[in-house]
């Protein structure tokens, strides 16, 4: 049996009858078995998964009602709540976390009959873009096993890419679904901010954070697009779609599109090969009839000083509630007293933890607010600003995801300013709430690059659209697994 | 530059106790990359809001949970969270 198709192909092929659920999910836990050793994609897997398939067989068979995933096997990042399952954020201090409830996203896959394989690492609390700050070991690249998957999604990225499971569902604070998508050759999807519910993703910096799924192919992405976007009651934020089907028409194509190319994003420190790959995938689209123009949008230079000093806020306010009492591991109150018995709690988080809630303790403090955080706000309106003024001339926008190629394990884990500007091409989606998708375009010395295409707020379907006409112009060789 | 004394009692604020000598740096490191926001020249701009009206809320009403939640918790003694002394 080939497991090594699209989540829009499984749903044929169970239709057609041609695949049972059971052996297909059977089929991925092999592979999980298999492969996961070397790739550390899983935190934790769901045991009854093949007996779930089987129940969905059942269902099939006897023409019961069932939903539109018909048991595709999915991963879900294990920031994102499953109830009484284990959710550890990739923390120690999570360890034996049960979820209590389902997050929005899985209440939905689970209405459409989707099966959930296992939960995905990530950098602790969502915090870095390698995975190597995950308190359980870093995820390898499938592409190359001595090289970052990218992150902070990177468990979703692996499991996606080395055929672990259909699709995955991870959150994107400054590009942890597009940049390890980019790493690892899959489709990341962030959507216009609001458009996915958060309820139930344990919060890092709320104001900018989005859950987006990492497909095979762009139309998997509007597939689960059309099944976990909406508003919800239990989350203010999100904005009504008026039920848009984002697969309609996805081959509408980008004829008379215009097209900005962002120059601070091709700009210094980029690499070779990530800038000749973008500016093919320029004259692709030209050649489809797209018009591409250069535009400049000076804040992003500011951009992920501002994304970092307004994460680490709300990170420092959002991380306050670790403290042990409600939610962490079996560490006994007796004989401390409170505030000593919460800094020894507190050892469990990782270094990255530690040291982005003290820069989120400094930066809205007093004395320092105004230089950071109030700056940083004033960037993110300047930035909005420019970008709302860019798209009254263009539909779309144009960068690599990642200016660099995929880095070796352990290169740059000491270097917090080099990892910062790894950033500086997906910030600015979610610094001004618009959609953006990181298109698998290329591959180089065997590691694979990314190119983003942002559009406006609600202007998610164009963005699809764009994203499936890039796409079709692309064959890529197969991840070597 | 943000001195070690600084780091300490903000991190004592937090309740946060530092065993890692290198945080200070990278912490000085990190602050000194956001210095960059001086030269952005958005003394002028004004900080936007997202507004929600308030007819978009959720009813804010009572509902009950089909679990006992407090029996989540790691330190609990009865209906009360379990906290130890504070003096």
């Amino acid at each position: 049996m080939n497991i090594k198709i699209s989540a829009l192909q499984f749903t044929r092929e169970v239709k057609s009858g041609n695949i049972s659920v059971e052996d297909f999910i059977a089929k991925t836990m092999e592979q999980i078995h298999n492969v996961d050793d070397k790739l550390h994609a899983f935190l934790s897997l769901n045991e009854k998964a093949v007996d779930q398939a089987r129940e969905i067989d059942k269902k099939i068979k006897s023409g019961g009602k069932i939903g539109q995933c018909l048991g595709m096997p999915i991963s879900i990042k294990d920031n994102i709540c499953i109830k009484d399952t284990k959710t550890t954020c990739a923390s120690k201090m999570l360890e034996n976390f049960i979820a209590p409830y389902d997050a929005t996203v899985i209440t939905k896959l689970k209405q459409q009959d989707a099966i959930f394989v296992g939960k995905v690492n990530l950098d602790e609390f969502a915090m870095g873009l390698s995975t190597e700050f995950s308190a359980y070991g870093p995820s390898k690249n499938p592409w190359n096993t001595d090289y970052v998957p990218g992150g902070s999604s990177g468990g979703s990225a692996v499991s996606v890419s080395a055929f672990e499971c259909v699709a995955s569902l991870g959150s994107d604070t400054g590009g942890s679904v597009r940049n390890p998508a980019s790493f690892c050759s899959t489709v990341g999807y962030k959507p216009t901010y609001g458009l996915i519910s958060r309820y139930g993703l344990i919060s890092y910096a709320n104001s900018i954070e989005q859950i987006g799924p990492l497909t095979r192919t762009v139309e998997d992405a509007a597939f689960m697009l059309n099944l976990i976007t909406g508003v919800d009651p239990n989350d203010n934020t999100t904005v009504d779609n008026k039920n848009e089907d984002y697969l309609k028409d996805i081959d509408s194509g980008i004829q008379g599109k215009k097209i900005g190319i962002i120059k601070e994003m091709i700009g210094d420190g980029i690499d070779p090969s990530v800038l000749s790959a973008t500016k093919n995938a320029i004259s692709k689209l030209e050649g489809l009839g797209a018009i591409c123009e250069e535009i400049s949008l000076d804040m992003v230079k500011y951009s992920v000083a501002a994304y970092y000093a307004i994460t680490a806020t709300e990170a420092g306010s959002n991380l306050a509630r670790y403290d042990n009492l409600r939610y962490g591991y079996d560490f006994p109150v007796e004989g401390y007293e409170f505030n000593s018995y919460i800094e020894k709690a507190r050892k469990k988080l990782g270094p990255e933890v530690i040291r982005r809630m003290i820069l989120g303790g400094f930066v809205p403090s007093a004395g320092h607010a105004g230089k950071y955080f109030l700056k940083a706000l004033k960037v993110k309106s300047k930035l909005t600003r420019q970008i709302n003024d860019a798209f009254k001339k263009f539909d779309l926008l144009i960068s690599p995801t990642v200016p660099i190629l995929p880095f070796k394990i352990g290169e740059k884990i000491n270097d917090p300013a080099a990892l910062f500007l790894i950033d500086i091409n997906t910030v600015t989606a979610n610094l001004t709430g618009k959609p953006a998708i990181s298109i698998p375009y290329a591959i180089s010395n065997g590691l694979p690059i990314g190119i983003q295409l942002i559009a406006n707020s609600m202007d998610d379907k164009l963005l699809l659209q764009a994203a499936y006409a890039l796409e079709k112009t692309v064959k890529l060789p197969e991840v070597p697994i | 530059m943000v001195s070690r004394e600084e780091i300490e009692h903000v991190a004592k604020l937090m309740r946060i106790e530092i065993d890692d000598p290198t945080i200070y740096e990278r912490v000085d490191k990190m602050m000194g990359y956001f210095d960059i926001l001086d030269s952005a020249g958005v003394e002028s701009e004004e900080i936007s809001v997202r507004e929600i009206p308030i007819a978009n809320l959720r009813e804010d009403k009572y509902i009950p949970f089909d679990e006992k939640l407090i029996e989540k918790l790691n330190h609990y003694k009865g209906t009360y969270v379990r906290a130890p002394k504070m003096i």
